[in-house]
């Protein structure tokens, strides 16, 4: 008698709860974003000599950025998003000896974001103002805005990107730093922060339990990209780094540079599925 | 027979009740060993750090208290973790010097001097990983083991020093106090290490050099040699590409806690194959990879003018030196940091880049009463 009772409770309880459930269940796919670079379309490596211009190398020793507010859009004008980050650092350094790294990339985050189909990605490329304001004393060590080393104290802002290596000025096939062929771009401050919204031409598909791999591929040589006269007196689009071989954004000059370095990670990228 | 049961059970009553009356239980060796009987009452260390400090992480598993801070530094003090009891952690890590020994290369009780110049401890709490000139201990307490047993320091092993420390007549009291343990037998190298790690974390600046004052305080002003060297120093202007991009001053602790190639070795030629030519490779000893070859911590500049001799090896005994090196550019090398580069200096900017550091020195830390040796 006592048993049939409880089946007699339990069971219209088992099947509201079931009838509950079901229209409710969200159905999400992981999204894991990988980061990866290249120079002019060859794998890009640290402390390997690559072409600037005619007659003149540029070998690199550190490329690493900030990534932030990434997101996937639903529609291209809707403000339908479904947030991935909203701040992570990419550190695509990887030498010379450390090829299939290289290649991989460097994974960023997986993310479970709702199954379906979405048209934009959204990407922030350096530390958004609202972040910018904090400094690493805000974090713990294990945070990605924690690092000293990719802040500057006196003017308040963290460094978004660092591009440092060396360019062979004279063509010796000699990298002398006494004779001041090496580069620094230590880019940062609101006034650099660049956002970019990415429309690959098939949509982006999250299916329902499974991992969808989103390759963001940038291309250095393009982030020296300078339309402006002043900055390129070759004449060959790029910057002359020969004269402008450094910013670090407390002159104006070397805040107009560092802008428009910021400015190129838009045309600098291509995103791949 | 019963009654032989009986008397060997008489026996060992009477002489456990001697035991009893000593208070505490033998060990395997003889010794008293309990100490239960000993009030463990554990009081968390109330660190103070100065203004514009963050706040240091502290592991969960070695919380600061007060009695193990006060072991901590008992034991750094203490000669007796050498092989011969004539070297302590002090000798090579005096308060006097910033903890460093101002020589070049540290010696070790056999007389043989190692390859490398003691680091200060300034602030090395703050350090959360790659401890050392090569960054090859990733927490204080792991860095604090290997001294001893290094065969150009201290020379001896761990188990002898733990016998001395269960042999001694305070440390088993202090271990109890500090950490809780029943009995001497539960005294390790571990609890030693993560004691000495304790006593470093309480190793913080005081806030009170020329140079915080100067932040800190309304009315304090650098003079005008200090501010011009202050200025050479943080600015990229005028080809000078600034000390601030490895030295940085958030935080005040004028390091960015990176490894680099600083440009000091002459390695014969530029090339890859050159990097052999480092006769420390310094990071490269750990990570393997020959671009890390030559690549060292970046020291902090607080009481730099008491840490000298400079650079890992000691090889500059003079900040001029040390100042003459950067502006040239130092020697190529394909690992070389970027950010090292020739740059024109007077040696009026030398010297007012020199003043300022002057006011990077902090004798109220040097002296603090919490940091000297408790045996003297």
């Amino acid at each position: 008698m006592r048993k049939i009772l409880i089946i007699l409770i339990s069971l219209p309880i088992f099947i509201a709860s079931s009838c509950d459930k079901d229209p409710e269940m969200e159905v999400v796919g992981d999204v894991e974003i990988i980061f990866r670079a290249n120079y002019d379309g060859e794998l890009f490596l640290t402390q390997k000599d690559y072409e600037y211009i005619p007659d003149m190398s540029i070998k690199f020793s550190t490329f690493d950025l900030y990534v932030s507010n990434i997101s996937l859009l639903k529609e291209e004008s809707s403000t339908d998003e479904s947030e991935l980050v909203e701040i992570d650092f990419v550190d695509l350094s990887f030498d010379i000896n450390q090829q299939s790294r290289a290649e991989e990339g460097d994974t960023v985050f997986t993310k479970k974001v709702p199954a379906g189909s979405y048209k934009g990605f959204k990407i922030g490329f350096g530390v958004p103002a609202d972040l910018n304001r904090t400094s690493p004393n805000d974090y713990g060590s294990g945070d990605v805005l924690a690092t000293s080393s990719h802040y500057w104290a006196p003017l308040d802002s963290y460094i978004f990107s660092k591009i440092e290596g060396f360019v062979d000025k004279d063509n010796d096939g000699i990298y002398e730093t006494s004779e001041g062929e090496g580069f620094t771009f230590h880019l940062g401050r609101d006034e650099v922060y660049t956002e970019r919204i990415i429309f690959p031409s098939d949509p982006i598909v999250v299916e329902d339990g499974q991992k969808l791999e989103i390759y963001i591929d940038i291309d250095v040589k393009k982030l020296f990209n300078m339309p402006i006269d002043q900055f390129d007196t070759n004449d060959d689009n790029l910057l002359d780094i020969e004269v402008y071989d450094g910013a670090h954004g407390n002159q104006e000059e070397e805040l107009i540079i560092a802008k428009q370095l910021m400015r190129n990670y838009s045309e600098a990228t291509l995103l791949e599925q | 027979m019963r009654r032989l049961y009986l008397f060997f059970f008489a026996f060992g009553l009477i002489l456990s009740a001697c035991g009893d009356d000593e208070g505490v239980t033998p060990d395997d060796d003889g010794m008293p060993g309990d100490l239960s009987d000993i009030p463990y009452d554990p009081v968390a260390y109330n660190l103070v750090v100065p203004e514009g400090y963050p706040q240091m992480e502290i592991p969960s598993d070695n919380p600061l208290t007060v009695d193990g801070v006060e072991l901590g530094r008992h034991l750094f003090y203490d000669p007796i973790l050498s092989a011969d009891s004539t070297m302590s952690c002090a000798s090579c890590h005096a308060p006097s010097g910033s903890f460093t020994d101002q020589l070049a290369v540290s010696v070790g009780i056999d007389g043989i001097a190692g390859r490398r110049s003691s680091m200060s401890l300034l602030n090395i709490g703050y350090v959360y990983e790659g401890l050392f000139w090569d960054g090859r201990s990733s927490t204080l307490e792991e860095q604090a083991l290997l001294p001893v047993e290094d065969p150009i320091e201290m020379h001896n092993q761990w188990p002898n020093v733990v016998d001395k420390f269960k042999e001694h007549e305070n440390y088993p009291t202090m271990f109890r106090k500090a950490f809780g343990i029943e009995s001497r037998s539960e005294i390790t190298k571990e609890l030693a290490a993560k004691a000495i790690a304790q006593f470093e974390r309480t190793l913080v600046s005081s806030g009170q050099s020329k140079y915080e004052q100067v932040r800190n305080v309304p009315g304090i002003f650098f003079t005008p040699e200090e501010q011009e060297g202050f200025e050479l120093f943080i600015f990229e202007e005028n080809e000078h590409p600034g000390c601030t991009h490895c030295h940085k001053t958030f935080n005040q602790m004028f390091t960015d806690h990176r490894f680099l190639n600083n440009g000091i070795e002459d390695l014969g030629g530029c090339d890859v194959e050159h990097l052999n030519n480092f006769p420390d490779i310094g990071l490269g000893e750990v990570t393997g990879n020959i671009f890390d070859y030559g690549k060292f911590r970046v020291p902090t500049l607080l009481n730099i003018a008491h840490t000298g001799p400079y650079m890992h090896d000691g090889r500059f005994e003079t900040l001029e030196e040390v100042l003459d090196h950067y502006s040239s550019g130092g020697f190529c090398a394909p690992n070389l940091d970027p950010n090292i580069q020739p740059f024109p200096m007077s040696i009026e900017e030398r010297d007012a880049i020199i003043t300022f550091l002057h006011t990077l020195t902090d004798t109220v830390f040097m002296n603090n009463p919490a940091h000297q040796n408790p045996f003297e």
